[in-house]
């Protein structure tokens, strides 16, 4: 290929562009690490981009850990969001076989109806799934945030495994059938091995999709019991509504999961939401 | 073979998981809402059947309007800001082939994986008129600052600013694996033709990248319908309902003034908006594709 790789004036400006994206893409991050170190004189004191604290505050830091109720909310929204994927995964894969595979008059509409969850907006079932989850005395409980979740995310979940499953050939099928091999059996043993990239697609999706939810949690739960990981951030900030290090510090602190599950699987992520999102 | 994948009662279990959530927490709250935007009800005690009271109000109400044309503007600004500097950083990014491609691509994603209640609040601080990094940054370039971003006349745009940036690395990896996706003896037929890089980019990458684009403007429209999060926790809409949104509109009408049954009207009209869009943009990409 004719690309050079001299450092050519062209060449330069592009770069330059790269940078000065990244830089309008990073550097609140960079500030918000940067302040959530300071004092609130120093805050207050600043008319420079950023700052170098006296001290560094690393009291921030604890007093977000511990008044955050950190580690209690982060393990909340672990379990949620692992079961909520578990799920999906589980119900995709029977719902895609049995619309892709099993021979029924109906299949053809049943997926569509699954799939119809993707067009209908989340946030339309906030006020009427609040009055069922009342009336079933479930408000309050992980299946108020598990259920939702689930019903969200399963649109997605069958359409990737569906798609795949289609393209699967029928030979292992039919050679496991003669070898005596019942549906269940099939399904868990020979269908589910060979779906492994759309399904982790669909574990990146579901996980990316839930794990910043709060709109929810915030309607259908009132105790701490069961929050999730952004009430670190919503109920920390109105506790120490006049310490703004401290606040600098939870957002931080409540990022750091997420972003550090991000870089690990940086590359997983980066396909899955590309094959996610081509759903046209 | 036959028999067994044509056995009703598998079908039937197979199908059952998937069916019952989709009725229990879609269709149900559906229905519900349709009933209850019907009434009066206020959320508590007791209430009447009103008609289609609600619906009336709703055409007549300046706030649904102002709230569907702040979606309108996210999503031209989707559209005519945040997408064209995701395809270039895109196309940018895949032309230069350096040694930073990949961390290049991580720094612009990782807005995306933070919380929206840590951006939303980061935000607030960027906004701030007394210590906020843009009143900070406009200083050193000899300005004023002190201005209020999420007073009235600056709130809406503000919450724009927030939602492209927010969204931006989305994007840019949907475009990005559209570019990849190219197959690039194109290029190098065209080169050998003596094509130059602009005319590559009009003629090459932009129209092979046409599909990726149409979804990409379809969810970003949709989108653009959908948004609340950001704006329940940076304005709540308002001052005023300047910076309004419907969901986030239904959502006040219900819990803050009472009007559980209104907001159940919105709620309704919200998810008919929401199907409609969906439609018409598949039917518009549909017909310029045949």
């Amino acid at each position: 290929m004719n690309k050079k790789k001299k450092l050519t004036p062209g060449r330069i400006v592009l770069i330059l562009f790269l940078i000065i994206v990244a830089v309008v893409q990073l550097f609140p991050l960079v500030w918000l690490i940067n302040f959530s170190f300071a004092s609130n004189t120093e805050i207050f004191a600043s008319s420079s981009l950023l700052i170098i604290p006296e001290e560094f505050k690393i009291d921030n830091y604890i007093k977000a850990f511990t008044d955050g109720n950190f580690l209690h909310y982060l393990f909340n929204s672990l379990l949620v969001n692992t079961l909520a994927v578990l799920i999906v995964l589980g119900i995709s894969i029977l719902s895609a076989f049995a619309c892709m595979r099993m021979r029924w008059k109906l299949s053809g509409l049943v997926r569509t109806i699954l799939l119809l969850g993707m067009m209908i907006p989340i946030h339309a079932t906030l006020l009427p799934n609040y009055i069922i989850f009342d009336s079933l005395k479930i408000t309050d409980t992980l299946w108020a945030l598990l259920i939702p979740y689930v019903a969200f995310s399963l649109p997605q979940g069958v359409f990737l495994t569906s798609g795949f499953i289609s393209s699967l050939p029928y030979e292992i099928e039919e050679a496991a059938v003669i070898d005596g091999c019942g549906i269940f059996r099939m399904i868990t043993r020979i269908v589910t091995p060979m779906l492994k990239a759309p399904l982790v697609t669909v574990a990146i999706m579901t996980y990316l999709n839930n794990w910043n939810e709060f709109m929810m949690a915030m309607t259908y739960l009132r105790s701490p019991t069961w929050k999730t990981l952004p009430f670190s951030v919503l109920e920390f900030t109105g506790q120490y509504i006049s310490n703004y290090g401290a606040q600098f510090a939870v957002m931080a602190l409540t990022a750091i999961p997420a972003v550090v599950a991000y870089i690990i699987l940086n590359k997983h992520i980066t396909k899955g939401v590309a094959l996610g999102a081509v759903k046209g | 073979m036959n028999k067994l994948y044509s056995n009703k009662a598998i079908i039937a279990i197979l199908v059952a998981p998937g069916l019952l959530m989709f009725l229990f927490a879609v269709l149900a709250p559906i229905c519900l809402s349709v009933y209850y935007s019907l009434t009066d009800y206020s959320g508590l005690g007791s209430f009447d059947m009103i008609g289609m009271a609600n619906y009336q109000e709703l055409i007549k109400d300046e706030t649904f309007w102002l709230s569907l044309r702040n979606s309108a503007l996210l999503a031209v600004g989707f559209i005519v800001i945040q997408h064209p500097i995701a395809i270039l950083t895109a196309v940018v990014l895949d032309k230069l082939q350096s040694k930073a491609e990949g961390l290049l691509r991580t720094i612009y994603f990782i807005p995306n994986v933070i919380s929206v209640a840590i951006i939303a609040y980061l935000w607030r601080f960027v906004f701030n008129p007394n210590f906020g990094l843009l009143n900070n940054l406009i200083k050193s370039f000899g300005g004023e600052g002190g201005i209020n971003w999420l007073g009235s006349g600056y709130a809406i745009w503000s919450v724009l600013i927030v939602l492209i940036w927010h969204g931006f690395g989305w994007g840019m990896l949907i475009y990005y694996a559209g570019v990849k996706g190219i197959d690039p003896a194109l290029y190098e037929a065209a080169y050998l033709d003596g094509c130059d890089e602009k005319r590559a980019l009009w003629h090459i990458t932009l129209p092979m990248m046409k599909p990726v684009i149409q979804v990409n403007v379809t969810l970003a429209i949709i989108s653009a319908l959908k948004q609340m999060e950001t704006v329940y926790l940076l304005t709540r809409g308002g001052p005023g309902n300047e910076s309004q949104f419907m969901a986030n509109y239904l959502y006040e009408q219900a819990f803050r003034s009472f009007r559980y049954g209104y907001g159940n009207a919105i709620s309704v009209v919200f998810i008919i908006i929401c199907l409609l869009a969906t439609l018409i943009m598949n039917r518009v990409f549909r017909e310029r594709k045949a």
